[in-house]
């Protein structure tokens, strides 16, 4: 049907960086709506297993147990296996009480300071009950220094002080809290699309020219040293903040150039805690996505459906 | 500037802020109370019978470290502060004096007398902690910075409030219409001069002028003021004729100066010499004994213990004790007598002016350890008296069993009178800030001498230090005069530390390099005065001073200025050489072989036409303001020339701003000094703004405020406090934008705040005017995390009867032990727990009853055990426990924050991090959006300074230097014009080598859509501190619930669950709504709804009753349920119940309508259906 081409995308994607927790891809042949979903789903509602309750034994430290508690659910925990574990509160094995192994991993610290050296307790003292579970590695293996291999301090004891306690691991998504959320940041930008007027480039001269380079606080365009034209270096490196518009109009050299953001093209960079690949978060993002769309879809099957959306409901189904 | 880990931070600077405190009281102890015991007078007692005379006096003060109560003979362990502050007990050591009793001229009795354990003050010489380091401190579990300066009473910290006083020893001219009351025939004018003694206590005179053209001194003496012809006063001091007294008074007027400039003389000084000379030959008084006599004669009977001397004794009593007091040479009263008397004469001609009493340069302080001196003579004092009344009453008894020879039996007699009770006297002075006392100690109130230096965070702990109050009498004045910022206090007083309101310009606070003078001298000894002022002395001789003592006749101004040395005229000098004299003394003050002290002040008053009364006055007493500035007229040979100057002599001095320019200065007045820096005239809290020079004045003065209402890092030693409630911020973080004074004072030990990412634009609907709001997951990650400890003392000992003190015991119920699972065995709770509302957290035993008591939470919310701590002094039974309790306090909505430049806001959403708006470069999404409309009125620039410094810095990884009137400090640091640009392109410029826009501003999209916001976005980093003006301890919700019981209406606060005022203006609010059902909600059926009996016959509703049912000889029928007779109500005053309608009605309405019938008004109501009640 025609009236349905124009709801259809066909998205292309470019992955040009792939780190465990870094990412940087394109996004093209859609719009803003569908890329600003992809990152709030990325930010709030990619599942994780973080710290949620925890039980204390036994604290002598000079933190509170609050703070301490708050500092362990902070601990990013490996969550490759988060998104087919079930929340707490939808599990009908442990009866909703959160603590069996379907919706939770449990761990345990036991450490006490036995010299007059201070003890750093970091989240490599924490024991996990899964191995799939565990505090984030965030040692550099190239570095053999021994100092390297530290995990994240928890608190610091001094000799007799000491911190025993057990706490419970769950599912849950940064919409809740942030300390489920999977990302550090995750940001796009619209891809520019620069067009230099050279006549009226040609009117400038070669200090004219560095001065009006020279606005852009980010490195955009150079010059060429052996033509002395004025070339787009890095057009992602601009930063819309229309700098060089300024100066070209006080110049009196209005429409030198044209920058333009292209609403179909989108430079994403994902950085992730490392509780999930950042090449795994974007999956569960769009998966996520998908599973969304499907709520959608699926209601719109039944009779209410139809009544609510009539033409149009029949429309989408394509009959 | 940072230093690096595990250095120990110098705390030198933080000290000296609190060191005149210290060294008033180290002074004290170590020579302040052998003065003031020597100036105590010995009491006589004289018995008839056996005509013995026993004298008493005291000797030999000696003030002890404090110690523990003995736990065995040997061992006396010291007793640390953090010891007193959770056993509610005082830091005190024990004070022992000689008692001397001597019978007639025979040998001296010694009796050493304990007379109480006596406060001491925090880090001064007898104080456990003096000269520990940093580390030794906190194994004592205090500070590492701990400065002192405080007392621990009940385990409470009281600071002694600096509080203004007259300058000492200077005569002041003064005018009031106080005066004019006086008698008949006083005028509004007079000279007065406050007169301090060796052991500071002090004696006001006043020389007033009458309107004859005579004058009068006055003096108080026991509670009463005495006023003497001051022509007798003269020739009662020394020696002399009239003539000798009319050239001493003329000696300031010679016709060949008279009307030119620095003429204080007019013809009229010779006439009024010859009114006072003229009062003494009607009196027939002719001679110095006729003059003494005349005194001896009217004092003796106010002289009691001088009653059977003769009457010149009884007069050179009066005239050493009484007047002039600060001297102790007759001559130098005469002198000084003479001076005063030309000054008022001056003073009426108007050839000067008045002093004005609330300029800082006639002001000094009154020390901590001064007033305790001063309390403590008097209590001592009374002691003495009240033993000799003791044993006066004795020998009237004319009893066999008192022998009065019998030193045992005295000294029985004068124990009667306890000792203790002194120190109990000078601790409770200290606790509550009252004086107890007859005579008022020549101060001008009697309470609000201390404060409790309390913790709601360091600057404000700190600010107790530094404040300085004018008086308790001036708050109730609504005048301005009094608190005005006089030129006179600039580099002495903050300018913009002063709170708003009522107590702005009373309470002002000290600048970070304005210092108390004391008694030590810069290498920690105590000056010896004599020695100093025989340098001095030396010294002006020297340069040509005519000396005042073999009796030559001075000439005065225009000719010659007097000299005063701390208010002792010593001399007179040349006008032409006076300039001269002062600039060699400045030398000889910045030099350090000399012997002058460095903080002498010297000012010179120079001649004026109609100025101050000129002199060079001298002064080198304790309690003076001075502050440091560069001498630029000495010659610099590599040292940098500090002089230290006082508010007397600045205001007559030459000194230049760093700026560079001259200001206006004329050529004939070059700059003879200069500051060191700008921010010198700023406190220690006021120069924590960042480029507060960029502000508007208003927004730095709130910050000061604000600062110290803060949430911060309270103590590093939190887990040895017992504060009653504590402010803790959990999360704090260093500022990236600081000041040097930040650095300086280390108050990165105590943190205030947060750096935290500020966007300013228009986001939402909920950042209307002052709301701001904070992102949702900042929050989650720990910004602005808190708790409030709340620590309560459970003494058995104090709790119920006498009777039942010590059976009395901590233990848990057996019976009930699963109804309390968060008391464990020994009745005290367990640490971690978490206590609900009206849950028990404490288990009281009663052996003698049997009984169990538990204590209950009070309040509405849930609180976790911090730490529970036992005073373990009765090894019996645990007698006395502080239980500390945690309140967790996370940012919530309605809860208030504020920058460093007076913008402060209420949180009013917390907004979800996606719906941020964020930045498509860096992916930066803002902690907290303010509204741009916070920043054209108030004409904060710094906060946007502040803003795009913090970027450059953390982009950079380095601090950021934010000390105010940077322009003025580069130039002279010697850099061309061209480099130094103003601050906006520094750092703009350090924000464009990172790739950033020059001004902060970034592009930014919306968190919602996606899109680009179409306007530019101001963003950066702010350092942010929490208020302590939190939601959970504030919001009020109630429906119904307590009432009073006369008329039935919700009671009145918070803590007792009352009711929420709702007054005319909302009343006017919701009737503008026409909300009419919710109006008769708040003010009918929530309030005090109730339903009445009217009669409509009769109108009344109080003669109404119940009729109670008849009981009728009724036989049961079987099977059948009884009879119900139904209820009925009649009215009295009818005799039927036809009538009886119910009314629904305010309780009020019935209560008037029996106020009124008890005044015989009857009320009646006409009832109507519909159309309402008629009365």
């Amino acid at each position: 049907m025609e009236g349905g081409v124009s709801y259809a995308r066909m998205p292309r994607v470019k992955i040009r960086e792939l780190k465990d927790d870094y990412a940087k891809f394109e996004l093209r042949d859609t719009d803003a709506s569908i890329a600003n979903a992809l990152r709030r789903v990325m930010i709030a509602e990619v599942p994780t297993v973080a710290i949620d309750l925890v039980e204390i034994e036994v604290n002598s430290s000079v933190l509170n147990d609050e703070f301490i508690a708050h500092r362990l659910g902070l601990i990013p925990l490996t969550s490759e296996r988060a998104m087919s574990m079930r929340f707490s509160r939808d599990c009908d094995a442990c009866d909703g009480d959160g603590q069996c192994e379907f919706c939770s991993v449990e761990f345990h610290l036991r450490v006490k300071c036995m010299t007059d050296q201070t003890l750093d307790v970091t989240s490599k003292d924490l024991y996990s009950s899964d191995p799939t579970v565990s505090p984030v590695d965030f040692s550099d293996p190239s570095a053999t220094d021994s100092d390297n291999n530290r995990g994240i301090i928890i608190v610091k004891l001094r000799r007799g002080q000491e911190l025993k306690l057990r706490a419970i691991a769950r599912k849950g998504i940064g919409k809740d809290h942030a300390k489920w959320s999977p990302a550090a940041t995750v940001t796009f930008m619209y891809e520019p699309e620069i067009h230099i007027n050279e006549d009226l480039m040609e009117t400038l001269t070669l200090e004219e020219k560095r001065e009006w380079v020279d606005s852009s606080p980010t490195r955009v365009f150079e010059i060429d040293p052996v033509t002395q034209q004025v070339m787009v270096v890095d057009a992602e490196a601009y930063t819309y903040d229309d700098e060089v518009l300024k100066k070209a109009e006080a110049m009196g050299k209005p429409g030198l150039v044209e920058i333009i953001a292209r609403q179909d093209s989108f430079i994403f960079t994902v950085e992730s805690t490392g509780a999930v690949k950042a090449s795994q978060l974007v999956l569960n993002a769009i998966e996520i996505l998908k599973q969304k769309l499907d709520a959608v879809r699926l209601s719109e099957d039944t009779v209410e459906a139809d009544d609510q959306f009539g033409e149009l409901g029949a429309h989408m189904r394509g009959g | 500037m940072v230093a690096k880990p595990g250095s120990v931070p110098d705390f030198e600077a933080l000290r000296e802020l609190f060191k005149h405190h210290i060294e008033s009281f180290d002074y004290m102890v170590d020579a302040g109370l052998d003065t003031m015991l020597g100036h105590i007078k010995p009491v006589e007692v004289f018995d008839d019978f056996t005509s013995t005379k026993l004298r008493i006096w005291l000797d030999n003060p000696v003030l002890y470290p404090p110690q523990k109560e003995r736990i065995s003979r040997t061992m006396r362990e010291a007793l640390l502060p953090f010891e007193c502050r959770q056993a509610k007990i005082s830091y005190s050591g024990k004070i022992t004096i000689d008692v001397c009793f001597q019978y007639n001229d025979g040998p001296i009795i010694r009796e050493n007398v304990n007379f109480g354990q006596f406060p001491i003050m925090l880090q001064s010489k007898l104080c456990n902690l003096r000269g520990a380091d940093p580390q030794k401190l906190v194994s004592y579990k205090e500070e590492a910075s701990e400065m002192g300066g405080y007392f621990i009473l009940n385990g409470l910290e009281r600071v002694v409030r600096l509080l203004i006083l007259p300058k000492r020893n200077y005569p002041m001219s003064m005018v009031r219409n106080s005066f004019s009351d006086r008698r008949e025939g006083y005028t509004d004018k007079a000279v007065v001069i406050r007169c301090v003694r060796a052991d500071q206590s002090s004696l006001s005179v006043r020389l007033y002028y009458l309107r004859n053209g005579s004058a009068r001194l006055g003096f108080w003496l026991r509670g009463r003021e005495y006023l003497l012809p001051v022509g007798i006063i003269l020739k009662a001091l020394i020696d002399t004729t009239d003539r000798e007294i009319y050239v001493n008074l003329t000696s300031c007027y010679n016709e060949k100066y008279e009307k030119g400039k620095g003429a204080v003389g007019t013809q009229l000084v010779g006439e009024r010499a010859k009114i006072i000379l003229d009062e003494l030959r009607d009196l027939s008084l002719f001679t110095r004994l006729q003059c003494l006599e005349y005194i001896g004669e009217h004092f003796q009977p106010v002289m009691n213990e001088l009653k059977n001397d003769s009457y010149p004794i009884v007069a050179d009593a009066v005239l050493k004790d009484c007047i002039l007091v600060h001297l102790d040479n007759n001559f130098d009263k005469f002198n000084l007598l003479i001076f005063m008397l030309q000054k008022l004469f001056s003073l009426i001609d108007q050839t000067s002016v008045p002093d004005n009493p609330d300029s800082l340069q006639n002001h000094e302080v009154l020390l901590p350890g001064h007033l305790i001196t001063l309390y403590l003579k008097e209590k001592l004092e009374d002691w003495l008296q009240k033993g000799r009344r003791l044993l006066l009453d004795e020998i009237d008894k004319k009893s066999k069993k008192f022998d009065f020879s019998d030193i045992v039996q005295v000294k029985k007699v004068m124990d009667k009178n306890s000792p203790k009770q002194v120190s109990t006297a000078v601790e409770n002075m200290l606790k509550t800030g009252r004086l107890v006392t007859q005579t008022g100690l020549d101060l001008q109130q009697r309470a609000g001498y201390t404060v409790q230096a309390e913790r709601l965070n360091f600057l404000r702990f700190l600010s107790h230090f530094r404040a300085v109050h004018r008086g308790a009498s001036f708050a109730g004045l609504r005048t301005t005069t009094v608190r005005k910022l006089l030129p006179e206090s600039w580099g002495f007083l903050c300018p913009v530390h002063t709170p708003d309101g009522e107590p702005c310009g009373l309470l002002n606070h000290m600048t970070c390099t304005s210092r108390i003078t004391s008694f030590f001298d810069s290498q920690g000894n105590i000056k010896d005065y004599f020695k100093i002022k025989m340098s001095i002395l030396n010294v002006l001789l020297e340069v040509g001073m005519t000396p005042s003592l073999p009796k030559i006749f001075l000439p005065g101004p225009p000719e010659a200025l007097t000299v005063l040395l701390d208010g002792c005229v010593v001399g007179c000098i040349a006008s032409s050489e006076v300039e001269k004299v002062v600039a060699h003394i400045r030398e000889l003050k910045v030099s350090s072989v000399a012997v002058i002290p460095d903080d002498m002040e010297v000012g010179y008053v120079p001649l004026s036409m109609g100025g101050a009364y000129p002199g060079l006055y001298l002064c080198t007493s304790p309690s003076r303001f001075v502050r440091p500035v560069r001498n630029i007229s000495i010659a610099s040979d590599g040292s940098e020339n500090i002089e230290l100057i006082g508010p007397f002599e600045q205001v007559f001095m030459e000194i230049r701003c760093p700026d560079g320019g001259d200001g206006g200065r004329k050529s004939s007045f070059p700059a003879t000094h200069e500051e060191i820096h700008p921010t010198v005239m700023l406190s220690v809290v006021a120069n924590l703004t960042p480029w507060s020079d960029h502000n508007q004045s208003p927004r730095n003065m709130y910050q000061c405020q604000m600062a110290k209402q803060t949430m911060a890092f309270s103590s590093q030693t939190i887990q040895h406090r017992a504060d009653q409630k504590l402010y803790h911020l959990q999360t704090p973080q260093t500022p990236i934008v600081r000041t040097s004074t930040y650095t300086k004072y280390n108050i990165d030990e105590f943190p205030t705040g947060t750096n935290a990412i500020v966007a300013v634009l228009a986001y939402t609907g909920y950042d209307m005017e002052d709301a701001m709001i904070l992102n949702k997951s900042s929050v989650e990650r720990g910004m602005f995390h808190g708790q409030i400890y709340q620590t309560e003392t459970i003494d058995l000992t104090e709790q119920g009867g006498r009777s039942d003190r010590s059976s009395r015991m901590f233990r848990k119920s057996n019976i009930e032990k699963s109804a309390c699972p968060s008391i464990d065995s020994d009745g005290l709770p367990h640490v971690g727990q978490m206590i609900r509302p009206d849950e028990p957290y404490c288990s009281i035993y009663n052996e003698v009853t049997s009984s169990i008591h538990t204590l209950k939470r009070k309040g509405s919310e849930a609180v976790y055990v911090d730490y529970v701590a036992a005073d373990v002094k009765n090894k019996k039974h645990l007698q006395k426990v502080n239980i500390r309790f945690r309140h967790p306090r996370n940012p919530v909505i309605g809860d208030k924050f504020s920058s460093r430049h007076g913008q402060k806001g209420v949180c009013s959403q917390l907004w979800p991090d996606v719906d941020m708006p964020f930045s498509g470069t860096t992916g930066m999404r803002p902690d907290l959006i303010i509204n741009p409309h916070a920043f054209p009125s108030r004409m904060t620039i710094a906060m946007l300074l502040e803003s795009v410094a913090a970027k450059g810095g953390s982009l950079r990884g380095e601090f950021v230097d934010a000390t105010p009137f940077r322009s003025s400090v580069t130039k002279d640091s010697g850099e061309s014009d061209s480099k130094s640009g103003s601050l906006v392109d520094d750092l703009g410029l350090l924000l464009r080598e990172k790739g950033f826009n020059y001004h902060g501003l970034e592009v930014l999209y919306s968190g919602v859509y996606g899109t680009e916001l179409t306007c530019e976005i101001f963003i950066g980093p702010v350092y942010y501190q929490r208020l302590r003006h939190m939601v959970s301890d504030k919001f009020q919700v109630r429906s119904t619930g307590t009432i009073d019981q006369v008329t039935r209406q919700p009671i009145k606060g918070r803590k007792r669950g009352g009711g929420i005022r709702f007054g005319e203006m909302e009343r006017d609010s919701l009737l503008a709504h026409g909300a009419a059902y919710l109006l008769h909600d708040r003010l009918h059926t929530c309030s005090d709804y109730h339903i009445a009996d009217v009669c409509s016959l009769c109108g009344s509703m109080l003669a109404t009753t119940f009729i109670q049912p008849q009981k009728r000889p009724v036989r049961e029928i079987g099977g059948l349920p009884p009879g119900r007779a139904p209820k009925k109500v009649t009215c009295h005053a009818c005799q039927t119940s036809k009538g009886m309608e119910t009314v629904a009605m305010p309780y009020v309405f019935r209560y008037l309508a029996a106020e009124l019938a008890a005044m015989n008004i009857k009320m009646t109501l006409k009832l109507s259906d519909g159309a309402g009640v008629g009365a």
